[in-house]
């Protein structure tokens, strides 16, 4: 029976201890098929527990979760038929060659025919780029190929969806760009969750992200969404001359939430945070340009970096954690 | 998934999936690559060679000391057949433990700490298949490499010596004492590479066993009856023809092979429950 809901992922509660230490705490997440789910944290957040849990090698003390409706417990072996794996540092068979790896791998999920098996395993090559040292022995490898090749082994059963464990994290800026290229060219066919902890990369290949921090998901959503920041809609004005009654006249529109002021050499700058997109798109400049005391050296709406709207979030989450 | 790959599933039983073909890497581990047959080579030529020196140098040294067994066995070709069996049997069992322990310390722990076995069983692997893959893999080379081979060799130099084939029932019989007794020291390895995660403490206990087991039944002589520590002496008797005191068969025998099934239980449980 095919699973009809639209997430590859879902877990409820799902908590994990190890002796007195909470590395999972209540952790709900849910992950879109078909998406390139980026999932993110600072060090020690909980994000390889997670798909450790995810791919039946440690259990929760408590909650649980679905992967294609498959109880992540109960059913792990079902699971672990449709997925694919790619640990932070991925290991292999290191007498057998990168071909015979694969055949090795595509012996756990097919019988046959061989001929098949040896096809599928080259159009994998094909698709990491490593044709050419199919017949190499793996230790003559860097690091970019083994990660490539790893991405292989973790596709070769054409899985619906991929767990990848930091994929980028070991490799030159050129190995990077090469693995990200192979995610992106993978959308189309499986679900991608993986961690990692390069900002830049999710911004380039994620469609959802999740924040993690101390064991529990602080943001979550579109990618878009996350880039706006904990306080939504901002925009930076550029200010000169006496600011003295701008505050407020601004705090007189109700769709304006929060405004700030920084001080800069010859002008204020100023941070309007606002609820309503469209009303300040048209009335924000003309109301601060009422006062005809006013000159405006700077209109923009603010646009994060993840870096910084990851920063924002985890270092909120964490300030609200000590309060 | 995989609906535009026209290749035929697995079907195997859930309980053991994934054996086939983690048996098949096990073997390829030592029949595909050289160890097999350094190993063949080294086996053979240690008890092999040591056979021959009992057979054919330490007679006529005995001889020329005036050593009284010499006269007692019958002369020195006589001599040198009971040396030599007596060698093989009983120095033969303990070295195949030693070998059984060193050889197959890390089938688990290095996996495990290069991060493998995690990758292996994120695949559609049931647990008891990892253990159990390995168990059988190992066997077949304990069998081939280190019993049969140079056990063969063993029988051609003491019937070339003898003039006549050896008799082959009891020879076989002394051999099947060696093999149970390198089954326990085989599944207690393996036990405690799912208990422990380093190789010292691994090393510590099998290996103090193996070779402090016959010291510490010298004080607690019950030991003896619930342990595989007499059964090199038990091959030696056995191989020989020899009688073999009451009691010194039979319990020794039946005592490693439940140990070893409890080995087993305790890797499969143990293994089962391990987080990674």
């Amino acid at each position: 029976m095919e699973y009809a809901s639209d997430f590859a992922i879902e877990t409820r509660g799902l908590t994990k201890k190890f002796g007195q230490v909470q590395a999972l705490n209540d952790l709900d997440l849910k992950v879109p098929r078909h998406s390139i789910f980026g999932f993110l944290g600072p060090n020690g957040a909980g994000k390889t527990t997670t798909m450790k849990i995810l791919l039946g090698l440690t259990e929760p003390t408590s909650g649980g979760g679905e992967i294609f409706g498959h109880d992540i417990v109960s059913e792990s072996l079902a699971i672990r038929e449709r997925i694919g794996y790619l640990p932070q540092h991925p290991r292999f068979i290191e007498y057998m060659t990168a071909r015979e790896n694969l055949i090795f791998t595509a012996n756990f999920y097919f019988r046959g025919p061989q001929a098949k098996i040896h096809e599928r395993c080259d159009e994998m090559l094909e698709l990491v780029g490593l044709t050419g040292k199919a017949d190499r022995p793996i230790k003559g490898f860097s690091g970019g190929e083994k990660q490539r090749l790893g991405i292989a082994l973790a596709q070769i059963n054409d899985p619906d969806l991929l767990i990848l464990d930091e994929p980028a994290s070991s490799l030159d800026p050129i190995g990077r760009q090469a693995v990200l290229e192979i995610m992106a060219n993978l959308r189309e066919r499986s679900t991608i969750f993986y961690s990692t902890h390069i900002l830049d990369d999710v911004q380039r290949v994620s469609d959802t992200v999740a924040i993690l921090n101390q064991g529990k998901v602080v943001a979550s959503g579109p990618i878009g969404q996350i880039l706006n920041g904990k306080d939504g809609l901002v925009y930076q004005v550029g200010v000169r001359g006496p600011a003295d009654r701008l505050r407020e006249r601004l705090s007189e529109l109700s769709w304006i939430k929060n405004t700030m002021m920084k001080k800069q050499k010859d002008s204020n700058l100023w941070q309007i945070s606002v609820s309503d997109e469209a009303a300040a798109e048209r009335k924000l400049l003309r109301h601060i340009l009422d006062d005809q005391r006013l000159t405006v050296t700077e209109f923009s709406r603010k646009e994060y970096e993840l870096e910084e709207a990851f920063m924002n979030i985890v270092k909120g989450d964490s300030d609200g954690h000590k309060s | 998934m995989g609906t535009s790959l026209d290749l035929e599933r697995i079907k195997e039983r859930k309980a053991l999936r994934g054996f086939t073909n983690l048996f098949r890497k096990e073997k390829q581990a030592w029949w595909g690559t050289r160890r097999w047959w350094i190993n063949a080579l080294l086996w053979s030529g240690m008890l092999g060679g040591l056979v021959l020196v009992m057979l054919y140098i330490l007679p006529p040294l005995a001889a020329a000391t005036g050593d009284p067994n010499v006269a007692k066995a019958g002369g020195q070709a006589a001599f040198g057949l009971l040396m030599a069996r007596q060698v093989f049997f009983e120095l033969g069992t303990l070295a195949v433990a030693i070998g059984v322990i060193v050889l197959f310390q890390d089938m688990i722990v290095s996996e495990r700490q290069s991060g493998l076995t995690e990758w292996l069983l994120a695949k559609p692997v049931a647990r008891r298949s990892y253990i159990l893959s390995k168990l059988c893999a190992s066997l077949l080379v304990i069998l081939a490499v280190l019993i049969t081979l140079p056990a063969l060799f063993t029988y051609i130099f003491l019937s070339v010596r003898a003039g006549s084939f050896f008799a082959p029932g009891t020879f076989l019989g002394g051999l099947g004492i060696m093999v149970v007794n390198s089954v326990f020291y085989l599944t207690m390895t393996l036990m405690l590479g799912t208990l422990f995660t380093s190789r010292p403490p691994l090393l510590g206990i099998a290996l103090g066993a193996a070779l402090g087991g016959n010291l510490l039944a010298s004080f607690i002589e019950p030991l003896l009856y619930v342990t595989p520590w007499m059964l090199p002496k038990v091959a030696s008797l056995i191989s020989g023809g020899q009688p073999v005191p009451d009691g010194m068969l039979w319990p020794p025998l039946i005592a490693s092979v439940l140990w070893s099934s409890l080995f087993i239980l305790i890797a499969l449980m143990k293994f089962e429950r391990t987080e990674f």
